[in-house]
Formats: structure tokens, C-alpha cells, sequence
């Protein structure tokens, strides 16, 4: 650099300050600090060899993006990043597919067939729901969905 | 005045009774009734998935608060809060200093008492007062800030470099998320919010708190605040406050910065602050339009990309015209007849008062000649190199009388040109600062009449034609050489490059009439030679 004006010297109150800012430069802010809590993916900084990918793909926060993923990492997205924007668009994304999520069972199911019954309350039939304990796909027949477990909020 | 002097006055409540804890004893019983409190809260919070934002585990805590008799005077309450703080930064060292926590499970274990205590405050502010009474809630909020912040400055004054920015950061920024949510409640009193955690920035500025200067950074251009400062504020209510924020880093940096010898923490600061002004630059260059002139008062003279950054800012709906057009007139540029918005008052900058009567009767009378000799007397502050002017003084005064003249000319119904600014008070303060002061005052000057030098508007048309005119009617070839100097230093850092910057200098090399390559200095050295020449083909390339 150039200091046209000529160097000077710094003042015992810049000297101090700068001994508080060198202990500060130590333990410098993370990325997390300012985040909420991750639970089950914490934020863990490496530095990975520069002709891997650095950052995510160019529009990768769109529902279109997120349209084009398989369901298993709508899934994963959705229960193990809870509280983002990542899982809102997990959830429409599967909405969109005519996955409708249990409120009861927190787990997400789909029609297998035409339901055998449906009426004002609850719809019966042969369903494929994902286990998020077994972590997986299962088909259940004569299952009963009670609307009031229906979640139908407007993500929007 | 309520909106500006009531949140200062309770922030400073907090933080004078962090100051004075040591000489007024709690009542016997209270601190451990708020160590008790608050663990039990922690251990609620943390317990319950679904109750973080339950209200049953928060008025069982209230009603816990009231039989422990917390909650009975105001006095009580910001004890509560003052020990409260200081239990959960406490704990946050002790983890610090816990050997077998590291990393992740270290940041995790600290996150789960600060959330909590965040929470918390958060959910005592919405509470307080009935739901339309906001009054109670922003007295509330005010005090907490200044109880943290109380705590932080007590906190770095005695730990010294031990001093730990992490919980602070922390509780500010998450407590600042709390608030913003899209609830009712909180939108009423957002812009209290805003006021409110501005305020206590500007307390915590890095000159005051340097240990707490990169948390500090990280909270300012948090998008969060950024966009709530200076987006979502309908009437850019936020943006004074704003602005004021950012001088108070300029101003810290300042001396690291003209020394020109970066140290690493130095560099890091400084880094972070490019960034903020490049998000600046691209989102909101409205904002840096306005409020150039207060920035370039605190950025020191080679801080050259730095200012760029913000002289190059344009409004968004301005078209500007490519300076390499062969043949550009700038003359018939429509928008050079508007003067741009500057929110500061620089004519009220110029002291003393003696000096601005003088200056304006000089500029209305012509006379008497004595006012120009003793100019430089007057801007003259002390005899140490490098500190002889008075920079903010020689920026108000430069950009007055251009002001001014601008003014002049157009009461006589014609338009600044070559022609017009010349012969008139208003140049003759100019010729004869470039001519009367020595190498370091003109240097000022000059860079105070690049300032101006941005997107089309009169401003940047009268400030060109002037640098033009005094380099065609320089007696000296010291004073071109410096011309020169000021304008190419502004041009050969990285871009951005003001649009006026551009085209004074593609004027200065283009125009036979200035007979630039006769120069001595443009053939001083082989490199010079060599930079003007790639400037110069850079800026004649033909377009096809």
C-alpha cells in the first residue's frame, strides 16, 4: 500500500485498540453464531481441494430445483433440516408429488389407489408412506387418514 | 424529543446500572433466585421440543418470577436481567475453558443456555404491558440492550484480551431474529426495534469496544439488519441511523488504514468492510449516493478502492452513457443539469463563523484580495507533516463554493461550461488554493474535487470542467503533475471506476487543447510511459 500522506505513528489509545482487536482475531466469529441451532447437520468448516465444487449450484434454493430431486431427499431434507427454507421447499416440493403429511404420525403418505371410502372425516384405502425410523418406504392397507390430521396449510 | 431521546436514556439506565452493580449491593437472596430461575428455564427450554415457543412453560415461569417476588418493582426486574446475563456469559467461559468441549459440542452447549436466556427476554418483551400498550415493551427491550451491553463493556475492561466476543454476539443477533418474526406485535413496534438496537451498536462501536469489532461487523451487515434497515423501512427511515453506523468503522479503521501497514486483524476488518460496501454498491446504491459525502470525510486519502466503491454508486433507474464513446458530449447530457441529493450539511461544516462571512462575502464582492492569501491559514491546522490540514474543512469548503458557483452561473441564465466557471470568486478560491498551497494541501484539494467526480449530474460536470480548467491554466507543472497523480491513482486500483473519473481523464488525454503527452512528467519514467500509454489505448479502442 502507499500512504501518500506519510506514515503516522499510531497513538497509545490505536495501540490498545489494536491489542483488543489481535485477541479478538483469534477467536473470530463462525458461521453458526449467528445461526439457529443445527441439530442434526452442525455446520462443520473444512477446506476442500479447490476442483471440487465450492458452492452450490446457481438456483438451487427453487421450488423447481427442488421439484427434480429423488423423494428419499425430499425426505432427508425435510426431517433432518428442520426450521428452513431448505425443508419448506422439501414439503411443497412433495405436496406437489400428492405426498400429504400426518399430523399424528409426523410421517408422509401417498395413494396407492383410488381410496375404498372417502367421506367428510377420513379416507380409506391402501397407502405407500415413508418410515422415518426405518428409513424407508412402506405400502399399508386399510389404513384410515383422518382429515383432522391432515396437514392443509397453504405454503404460500 | 421521545423517539430519539427516550431509547438513549434507558439504554444508558442499563448500562450505568452494570457500572455501578459493584456499589449498591442486590438484597440478600436475589442472586441465587435468579440462578435458580434461570436454570430452571434453560432446562425447560431445552427439555421440551415442542415447547421453545410454548406459552404454558413461559406463564409458569412468570407466575415462578412473581411468587419469587422478582417481578414486584422495575428495579428487581433489571437486577434480574443484569444477573441473568452475567450467569449465562459466565457459564459460556467456563465452557470455554472446559478442556474435553471442543468445537461443535462446545458451540451446541453454549447456543443451549444463550437461546434460552434470548427467548426468554424476547418473550418478556412481547408480554410486557398489555398487547396495545408498545410503550412498556420498547422500555423493556431498551434497558435489557443496555444491561447487555453494560455487561459487555464492564466485560472487555476487565478481562482485557481474555475478553471473549462470542456470547454477546450471540445474545444480540438471535435476540434481534426473535424480534423480527412476522407477528403483529412486533411489526407495531419494529422501527423501535431498529432505533433501539442502532443505538446500542453505536455504544459498542470498535473504537469503544475494539475486542468486540468483528461480532460488531458481522451484527451491521447481518441481512437481517441490512435488509430491515435499509429496505423494508418504508421512507428510508433507517438509513441515517445506518450511515451513521458505518462512519463509526470508517473512523475506527482510519489510522490502522493511512499507515498503509496492514497487520493481519487489520486486514481481516478491512476486508469485511470491502464486502459490506460491495453488497452496499450492488443492493442499495441509492444509499451510497446519498450519503458519499459523510463517508469520504472519514475514509483516509489512500484508501483509493475503498472510496471508489462508493463514488462509483448511481441511482438504479440512470442509464450512464459508456465513457469510451467516441465523441461522448457530456455538454448535452440531460441529467448534468440536476444536482445530486447530499444529505450532509457540509456549509455548516465550514468554521469558524468569521471564516464562512468572509468566505461568503468573497464570493459576493470579489474582494478584498487579502481573503485568498489568508486562506491557507485557514484551512493550516498544525506544522506536523501529513496532519497540516483540516480535511473535513477543505471537503465542505470545495464542495460550497462549487456549490455556489454553480448557483452563480445559472442566476445569469447560462449552464457551467469551460467558459462560464472561469473568471469569478468562485475559481479564483480555487486557482489559488492550487496555487498557494504546498504538495500535501493540494494533494487535499484535489482529492476533494475527485470526490465529486460520479455519475452525471451538475455536480460532477462543474467538478470535472474545473480539474480540466486548472490544469489548462496551471503556471506550474507541478500543479498538472498532481493533477495527473490524483486522477490516475483513482484509476489504476481494481473497478470500480466513477463514471466523472473517467471521463475527466479521457478528456485530460484526448483533447489536444491540454497537450498532455508534451508533458515532462507523463515521460518521467519508463513504467509511467508505459501505464499512460495502456491507459490511453484502453481508452481510444474504436468501437465497431
Amino acid at each position: 500500500g502507499v500512504a501518500p500522506l506519510g506514515a503516522v505513528p499510531l497513538q497509545k489509545e490505536h495501540q490498545s485498540q489494536f491489542q483488543m482487536m489481535e485477541s479478538a482475531f483469534y477467536h473470530m466469529p463462525q458461521p453458526s453464531d449467528s445461526e439457529r441451532l443445527r441439530t442434526y447437520l452442525p455446520r462443520n468448516q473444512c477446506s476442500t481441494p479447490v476442483y471440487y465444487i465450492q458452492q452450490p449450484l446457481p438456483q438451487s434454493d427453487t421450488l423447481e430445483f427442488y421439484q427434480r430431486l429423488g423423494t428419499e431427499t425430499l425426505f432427508f431434507v425435510f426431517y433432518y433440516m428442520e426450521g428452513t427454507k431448505a425443508q419448506f421447499l422439501a414439503a411443497k416440493a412433495l405436496k406437489k408429488q400428492s405426498w400429504r403429511f400426518h399430523t399424528k404420525y409426523m410421517m408422509w403418505f401417498q395413494r396407492h389407489e383410488e381410496p375404498k371410502t372417502i367421506n367428510e372425516d377420513y379416507e380409506q384405502g391402501t397407502y405407500i408412506y415413508f418410515d422415518y425410523e426405518k428409513w424407508g418406504q412402506r405400502k399399508k392397507e386399510g389404513f384410515t387418514f383422518e382429515y383432522k390430521y391432515l396437514e392443509d396449510r397453504d405454503l404460500n | 424529543d421521545r423517539t430519539t431521546g427516550g431509547p438513549i436514556v434507558h439504554i444508558h439506565n442499563g448500562i450505568l446500572q452494570v457500572r455501578s452493580a459493584p456499589n449498591y449491593e442486590d438484597p440478600p437472596g436475589l442472586v441465587e433466585k435468579t440462578d435458580f430461575l434461570i436454570r430452571d428455564w434453560i432446562s425447560v427450554y431445552n427439555s421440551q421440543p415442542t415447547g421453545r415457543d410454548s406459552t404454558k412453560a413461559f406463564s409458569l415461569f412468570v407466575h415462578q418470577m412473581n411468587c419469587q417476588g422478582i417481578l414486584k418493582t422495575d428495579d428487581l426486574i433489571t437486577r434480574f436481567f443484569r444477573l441473568s446475563t452475567q450467569l449465562c456469559v459466565e457459564s459460556v467461559y467456563r465452557n470455554m475453558s472446559d478442556q474435553n468441549l471442543t468445537g461443535n459440542h462446545l458451540r451446541v452447549k453454549c447456543f443451549n443456555t444463550l437461546d434460552a436466556f434470548v427467548r426468554l427476554v424476547a418473550l418478556l418483551v412481547k408480554h410486557s404491558g398489555d398487547s396495545t400498550n408498545s410503550t412498556t415493551k420498547i422500555h423493556l427491550l431498551n434497558k435489557v440492550l443496555g444491561i447487555v451491553a453494560g455487561c459487555l463493556l464492564q466485560d472487555h475492561e476487565q478481562r482485557g484480551t481474555e475478553f471473549q466476543q462470542f456470547p454477546y454476539h450471540r445474545i444480540f443477533i438471535m435476540l434481534f431474529l426473535e424480534l423480527n418474526v412476522p407477528e403483529p406485535v412486533l411489526e407495531t413496534i419494529n422501527m423501535h426495534v431498529l432505533t433501539a438496537y442502532c443505538h446500542t451498536l453505536h455504544i459498542l462501536r470498535p473504537s469503544k469496544a475494539a475486542g468486540f469489532c468483528y461480532a460488531w461487523l458481522e451484527l451491521v451487515s447481518h441481512r437481517v439488519f441490512m435488509g430491515r434497515m435499509l429496505a423494508s423501512t418504508p421512507q428510508q427511515k433507517g438509513w441515517a441511523m445506518y450511515a451513521q453506523l458505518l462512519i463509526d468503522l470508517f473512523k475506527y479503521l482510519a489510522p490502522f488504514l493511512r499507515n498503509a501497514e496492514l497487520a493481519k486483524p487489520v486486514t481481516m476488518l478491512y476486508k469485511g468492510t470491502l464486502r459490506v460496501l460491495l453488497v452496499l454498491l450492488h443492493d442499495f446504491p441509492e444509499f451510497l449516493c446519498d450519503y458519499h459525502y459523510g463517508f469520504c470525510d472519514v475514509i483516509p486519502p489512500n484508501c483509493i478502492q475503498m472510496r471508489n466503491l462508493i463514488l462509483s454508486a448511481f441511482p438504479r433507474n440512470m442509464r450512464l452513457p459508456d465513457p469510451f464513446t467516441p465523441n461522448l458530449k457530456v455538454d448535452i447530457l440531460q441529467e448534468i443539469a440536476f444536482g445530486p441529493r447530499v444529505l450532509n450539511n457540509f456549509s455548516s461544516m465550514i468554521t469558524p463563523i468569521t471564516f464562512k462571512k468572509d468566505l461568503d462575502s468573497y464570493l459576493k464582492l470579489r474582494a478584498p484580495v487579502t481573503f485568498l492569501s489568508e486562506l491557507r491559514s485557514n484551512l493550516q491546522v498544525s506544522n506536523e507533516p501529513g496532519m497540516r490540514y483540516n480535511i473535513p474543512l477543505m471537503n465542505a469548503l470545495v464542495l460550497y463554493v462549487g456549490t455556489q458557483a454553480i448557483g452563480f452561473i445559472r442566476g445569469k441564465t447560462l449552464t457551467p461550461n469551460m467558459q462560464t466557471i472561469a473568471h469569478s470568486s468562485h475559481m479564483d478560491i480555487f486557482q489559488n488554493l492550487a496555487v498557494d498551497l504546498d504538495t500535501e494541501g493540494r494533494y487535499l484539494f484535489l482529492n476533494s474535487i475527485a470526490n465529486q467526480l460520479r455519475y452525471p449530474n451538475s455536480h460532477t460536470h462543474y467538478f470535472s470542467c474545473t480539474l480540466l480548467y486548472l490544469f489548462a491554466e496551471a503556471n506550474t507543472e507541478a500543479i498538472q503533475e498532481q493533477i495527473t497523480r490524483v486522477l490516475l491513482e483513482r484509476l489504476i486500483v481494481n473497478r470500480p471506476h466513477p463514471w466523472g473519473l473517467l471521463i475527466t481523464f479521457i478528456e485530460l488525454i484526448k483533447n489536444p487543447n491540454y497537450k498532455f503527452w508534451n508533458h515532462e512528467f507523463v515521460h518521467c519514467a519508463s513504467e509511467i510511459e508505459k501505464l499512460f500509454e495502456s491507459v490511453a489505448r484502453s481508452c481510444f479502442v474504436q468501437k465497431t
